[in-house]
């Protein structure tokens, strides 16, 4: 079973390149030498995908995919290939990563196609972009209620939060900024998700 | 069993906590602890719709990002972004010096604007169009034929009013990069010259051989001898700068480096193979260069040291295979 879904896996792929790749040659020379590099870039990938198969197969599956693990792994190849160039320093978890997004993508749309069956009578199309007044407001108030949770827990926790959570810097970055060791970072962290969760409940049950 | 069910809770937090880091890789000890209990898996994806939802929220602090420019819309009041709109009322006013300036010098031959580093300017000109200079940028402005900009050094980003009738033409030593109704951004350095079109079209005049750029098209040539080399481009992208953030797509880092050089008011010196680097994604260009570099470096899989008053950006991971 694992060698007939990985051949079919690589078949797919170079089919497509092949003919992505010809489509960019007859543009110009410069995109189709682009187009090499993109196809060695996948080859790495590609490897490392069946090499961690088994691994990544069972991560997904602990994740909640189930009998689904077989299809992601499969979507997340289709993924992992679109997305080439990124500078890669640790391909392996990379990957992962990718598969745990995956994951979320599956679970958010899913969420939000059960909530549209819900209530479709509800939905305008306009709700899906631009957030009504009204919910800009309430949304607004509850970020004010939020920053002032957070300041409560003191200065530091509030801007360790906001440098990792919306700046989007790493624990060690973090530490070494401001002085302090990691696991200070990771305490102040879990201060700051304890009350957005403490939060987060009193909002749902409002 | 309500404390178990908070020690749970607390323990998927710390899962998402620590797997939002770029640098976590134990994937197999999240895996083994869903694995170890039924209850796992609810809690840590309740875990995640909770940092799902902060970010949410805390996305109506900032204020609508591009387009800005165009309308000087009043900014939404925000945290720490508040700055960059009061640099964007000194670039205004400074904007407005310069056109002051401009029609009282009027008529004297070729009037040449610079930017300082990290600075930005717009410069509106008579027939509506407008140029936004990026920092460390020369252009060369002449009145007697207001149509034709010569972009010495640096980079800007070009709001032409076609006129088929007179067309628009920047220069770029020998190279003539001619409107035909368009939003297109320019960077000229030492003899590298870099197109991309955000809409309507731009031709490419190398001297014989004539090439059209369309919207979504991008073109590098990296002397003035070399043969060009076509891309695409994202349209949203290009230009970004002036709105704070720089967005590439599969951009090599040598381009990176040059950009945010070029936007921080440094030099930044490619080293250890992280040219060969490529990079997809968004960088965002407030604070000072430290901190810029700082956000940048974990983002482009690089370190930048200072080396004098350059920075030398090498790979985080070693040399890239190739």
């Amino acid at each position: 079973m694992g060698a007939k879904g990985t051949s079919g896996l690589t078949a797919n792929r170079s089919v497509d390149l092949g003919a992505a790749a010809s489509r960019l040659a007859s543009r110009t020379k410069g995109a189709f030498s682009e187009a090499m590099e993109r196809e060695e870039h996948i080859d790495g990938l590609q490897r490392i995908v069946l090499n961690e198969r088994g691994r990544l197969l069972r991560f997904l599956a602990s994740r909640g995919a189930g009998d689904e693990a077989e299809d992601l792994l499969q979507e997340l190849w289709q993924r992992v290939s679109a997305a080439t160039g990124q500078p890669i320093s640790d391909p392996v978890s990379y990957l992962f990563r990718a598969a745990e997004n995956l994951i979320r993508d599956f679970r958010r749309s899913t969420l939000s196609r059960e909530r549209r069956q819900f209530d479709w009578h509800e939905t305008r199309p306009a709700d899906n972009d631009e957030p009504t007044g009204e919910r800009v407001l309430i949304a607004r108030e509850r970020l004010r209620e939020v920053e002032a949770a957070l300041d409560s827990l003191g200065e530091r926790v509030s801007q360790v939060f906001r440098l990792y959570r919306i700046e989007g810097e790493g624990q060690a970055a973090i530490a070494r900024r401001l002085g302090i060791s990691l696991s200070s970072v990771e305490k102040d962290l879990q201060k700051a998700y304890r009350a957005l969760a403490e939060l987060k409940a009193r909002y749902d049950a409002e | 069993m309500t404390t178990q069910h908070l020690d749970i809770a607390e323990a998927a937090r710390l899962w998402v906590i620590r797997a939002r880091d770029s640098a976590f890789a134990d994937w197999d000890g999240l895996a083994d602890w869903l694995d170890s209990n039924p209850q796992h898996l609810a809690a840590y994806d309740a875990a995640v719709d909770l940092d799902d939802w902060s970010e949410d929220l805390f996305r109506h602090r900032q204020p609508q990002p591009v387009a800005e420019l165009a309308s000087f819309r009043q900014p939404q009041p925000s945290y720490q972004r508040t700055r960059r709109w009061y640099t964007w009322g000194g670039a205004i006013a400074a904007s407005l010096v310069a056109v002051a300036s401009f029609s009282m010098l009027g008529r004297h031959a070729p009037e040449e604007i610079v930017t300082g580093p990290g600075e930005h300017r717009t410069i509106p000109l008579a027939d509506g169009s407008r140029i936004i200079l990026n920092g460390g940028t020369r252009i060369m402005l002449d009145s007697d034929s207001p149509r034709e900009v010569e972009l010495a050094a640096g980079e800007a980003l070009f709001e032409v009013k076609h006129d088929d009738s007179k067309p628009f033409v920047v220069t770029v030593g020998e190279t003539r990069l001619v409107d035909a109704g368009t939003v297109f951004n320019v960077v000229s350095d030492r003899g590298l010259l870099d197109v991309a079109v955000a809409e309507g079209a731009v031709i490419y005049q190398p001297g014989a051989r004539e090439i059209r750029l369309g919207a979504g098209d991008g073109l590098t040539r990296s002397t003035a001898t070399s043969d060009p080399i076509l891309r695409k481009a994202l349209p949203k992208a290009i230009g970004g700068w002036q709105s704070g953030r720089l967005m590439y797509s599969n951009a090599s880092l040598d381009e990176v480096a040059r950009d945010l050089g070029r936007n921080i008011g440094t030099t930044i010196r490619p080293a250890g193979g992280s040219d060969r680097l490529r990079f997809t994604g968004t960088l965002v260009l407030n604070g000072t260069a430290d901190e810029v570099l700082s956000r940048a470096g974990p983002l482009l899989g690089v370190d930048f040291a200072s080396d004098g008053d350059a920075w030398r950006m090498t790979p985080a991971n070693g040399a890239p295979p190739y």
